[in-house]
């Protein structure tokens, strides 16, 4: 029988979330409300946070901040600059094509 | 330096740029700048520059105080005459060891901006994007920890297998910066190798983001790379394909001998297992020596005699249907 070791999965409550963001806990959860931040919910309903998350409100921040865009327009913001790194990156792996082979 | 730099010409403008001018120059110069939007690592400096250079344009308090003044119009007290501080600073700037900074008054201006006239180094970077990123929507946010920035690193076929040590020169958030990169053998092209911390400055104190640097593998004469499996063509003389050779050839790694088998026509594909790129994670690549053969441009006499006595006694014609 194999036996697994209980792993702790790395996850923020709500206030230490808001609190490594500096910002209010009010704001996380309207950021969660609005689809902006992925949060999973325990048995009572709270919101935990994977500390990805926190880059994540730094990009809003910093976005918002940069453009005066409203979490509306934002939400559209993030998931056109995240498929274009999806494409780019998507670019970069297809061989370049020159002349007959493509020589790397 | 960006300090250096005029307002108008960061944000390209004209003097007499009307406010809807300077404000469609910065939107479109934002959107092009911005870290979240472009992962150069030039571009933070450009949109700090841009963003500062708004910030005084769009105000016009603050752009006539900058037409008036000039760069030091943060350090100039209220009530000043234009004509008057002017002949004071060429006064001072004949004068022997003149120094321009003017006493450096810190905090003069807008909400803690320190500032130090033409003389960079005492522009404290954080500060200075604090007033970007934090300055106008304060109340709301906190410190803004710093974007994530990617950069291209071009390595030969030969680094890229053998990897090691190699410094990248990068320009960046307050001048060039020198990294010593360790590159692990046998990155493929793509592959990103993270530099924690080197990326954008974050605001008011918070962590920086990430430096990425993303391999790219330079087109090499020899071989031809698909992720971690090396190509090169093998050039071999009839009588070599025909009767089979033992060839040196060189490789990423160094020198290896190919056998080839009596009988192999051209395009057939040699592998040496394991002779491609190594692999930190698992299978190395394989190398392919493909086969193409070469035939003297001009004869000899004897190779003629030879040819042609092989023609009249071999019945061999490749274009036989089997």
């Amino acid at each position: 029988m194999t036996i697994y070791a209980l792993a702790r999965t790395a996850r923020l409550d709500l206030e230490s979330f808001a609190h490594d963001c500096g910002i209010h806990p009010d704001l996380v959860l309207r950021l969660v409300r609005l689809g902006l931040l992925d949060a999973e919910q325990d048995g009572f309903g709270g919101p935990w946070f994977e500390p990805s998350q926190i880059a994540q409100v730094a990009r809003i921040q910093r976005l918002r901040s940069g453009f005066s865009l409203n979490y509306a327009a934002l939400g559209l913001v993030l998931d056109l600059l995240d498929r274009v790194s999806v494409l780019e990156a998507a670019a970069r792996h297809r061989p370049r094509r020159t002349g007959v082979s493509t020589w790397t | 330096m960006m300090a250096d730099r005029d307002f108008y010409e960061a944000l390209g403008v004209s003097r007499s740029a009307s406010q809807d001018e300077i404000q469609r120059a910065y939107r479109k110069l934002a959107r092009k700048y911005h870290p979240d939007v472009n992962k150069e690592p030039e571009a933070e400096d450009r949109f700090k520059e841009i963003s500062e250079a708004y910030d005084v344009l769009s105000d016009p308090d603050l752009r006539k105080r900058y037409d008036a003044f000039g760069a030091d119009f943060r350090q100039v007290p209220d009530g000043v005459d234009p004509q008057a501080w002017r002949r004071a600073r060429e006064y001072e700037g004949a004068g022997a060891g003149a120094r321009r900074t003017a006493g450096g008054r810190p905090g003069t201006g807008t909400g803690g901006f320190r500032y130090a006239s033409a003389s960079t180094e005492d522009i404290d970077i954080d500060d200075l994007f604090g007033g970007i990123f934090g300055g106008r929507s304060r109340r709301e946010w906190g410190p803004i920890p710093g974007a994530d920035q990617e950069a291209e690193l071009a390595l030969t076929v030969e680094e890229a297998y053998h990897g090691g040590r190699r410094s990248v020169t990068l320009a960046g958030a307050g001048g060039q910066r020198s990294f010593d990169v360790n590159i692990p053998a046998g990155v493929v092209d793509g592959q990103r190798i993270r530099l924690a911390g080197q990326g954008g400055h974050g605001s008011s104190g918070a962590d920086a983001g990430d430096l990425y640097l993303v391999v790219r593998i330079r087109p090499h004469r020899r071989y031809r790379l698909d992720g971690r499996d090396v190509s090169f063509t093998l050039p071999l003389t009839p009588w070599e394909a025909a009767l089979g050779a033992t060839i040196p050839v060189e490789t990423p790694g160094g020198e290896a001998k190919i056998k080839v088998p009596p009988g192999t026509s051209s395009g057939r594909r040699l592998r040496l297992k394991g002779q491609g790129l190594p692999n930190p994670r698992g299978q190395p690549g394989d190398l392919y020596a493909e086969v193409e053969i070469m035939v003297p441009p001009k004869l000899s006499a004897e190779e003629q005699r030879l040819f042609e006595q092989l023609a009249g006694a071999s019945t061999f014609d490749p274009r036989k249907r089997p």
